[in-house]
């Protein structure tokens, strides 16, 4: 039946976003809520909440880097908050990337924000295509039910 | 964020005042509190800012509050959590509300800072399923002697551990200060803190108090005192 393949597709793509690291057990965490039946649609909301919030925040940071003098603080703060928002729905990749990212603000190292900048941005798009990937596969499981 | 007037809530429902400046924080937290674990005990007023929490409350000055309790995150700009927390705890003295301090970093001193400032409990983010019980363990909407031990022992644990007070007065009257402190820390330690600390604690002060008494009748014998010094001899 098209649906128990599309649930097999599905499963798959969670076991290998969990498998590289991409996300970790609080995102586990949030899919057993849903799954309980009680706030469906959960994981579809937030995920979509935080590419959002990503997006702005990358936008935000990629304009600050070209300044031609940095404000390191302003960086640090929005880096932050991607840091905060990624850890929140288990975007593990991202977090440490920022963890990292932190760092090299702290230290006002230019070119190490601007390369740690590509590398959540590249992190943060290949989450995204997976997520998109992941909700699309559940709704084409709930409109064969 | 639409933030409505006196909130009417049946019996034993928690009105919690949420307080983030992630929006993606935000939901997360509103989702957890409305998951089927804790269905229909929460009814959560989302902010996004610590001014319009501020704005919330004063509507309520004077008046029954509306809010049961406030979560709120730490980090924020312009009015951070903890200058909250303490404007939250000062709008009613008497009967403040439970507050609750949530934060992505992980750091003793900022822990204690909010415990100090009257903080009923602080959760190290990402907020999990878990963490919603401390929740309902501090809010006033229920009465907190059914609470389960570890909940006190997790807030107890991040507490500065009460330390005896230093040796350094010299004079009689400076000694009998120290045993009464050291008797209070007795008394609080096997009220606070958990298992492990009051035993080593004890044992610590013990050893102290007995070193005390030996000195004073090392004193006191030295400065020819007759009966103790047989004590002594």
């Amino acid at each position: 039946m098209a649906a128990a393949a599309l649930r097999e597709q599905l499963n798959a793509l969670l076991a290998s976003m969990f498998a590289s690291g991409l996300v970790d057990e609080q995102f586990q965490q949030l899919q057993m809520l849903q799954d309980d039946g009680s706030t469906p649609g959960f994981v579809a909301e937030v995920v979509t909440l935080f590419c959002d919030d990503a997006d702005r925040i990358i936008s935000e940071l990629a304009a600050l880097l070209e300044q031609p003098v940095v404000d390191f603080d302003k960086v640090d703060a929005y880096v932050h908050q991607l840091k905060g928002s990624s850890a929140s729905i288990g975007a593990q990749k991202v977090k440490f990337t920022c963890m990292q990212f932190r760092q090299l603000c702290q230290d006002k190292n230019r070119d190490g924000c601007i390369m740690a900048l590509a590398v959540v941005r590249n992190e943060f798009y290949d989450l995204r295509n997976k997520f998109q990937t992941m909700l699309q596969l559940e709704q084409q499981i709930q409109a064969q039910q | 964020m639409a933030v409505g007037g006196g909130v009417e809530v049946e019996e034993g429902v928690t009105r919690v005042l949420l307080v983030d400046d992630s929006p993606v924080d935000r939901r997360v937290a509103q989702l957890l509190l409305s998951s089927a674990s804790c269905a229909g005990s929460f009814h959560v007023i989302a902010v996004d800012s610590a001014k319009k929490a501020m704005e919330f409350l004063g509507l309520k000055d004077g008046k029954e509050q509306a809010i049961d309790m406030v979560l709120t995150d730490y980090c924020m700009p312009e009015m951070t959590g903890y200058d909250l927390l303490k404007a939250v705890k000062a709008l009613n003295p008497l009967k403040p509300i439970p507050v609750i301090v949530m934060s992505s970093e992980d750091e003793p001193q900022r822990i204690s800072r909010c415990l100090s400032a009257g903080a009923e409990d602080f959760i190290v983010k990402p907020l999990q399923s878990k963490d919603v019980q401390r929740l309902r363990n501090c809010s006033t909407g229920r009465p907190n002697k059914g609470s389960p031990p570890c909940e006190c022992d997790a807030a107890a644990k991040r507490k500065p551990l009460v330390l005896p007070p230093s040796a350094a007065d010299a004079s009689p009257s400076g000694r009998r200060a120290n045993f009464a402190g050291v008797a209070m820390v007795l008394h609080s330690s096997r009220v606070e803190l958990s298992q492990y600390f009051p035993l080593l604690l004890k044992l610590v002060v013990l050893v102290y108090a007995v070193l005390c008494v030996g000195e004073l009748l090392h004193r006191w014998s030295s400065r020819g005192g007759c009966s103790l010094a047989l004590w002594c001899a």
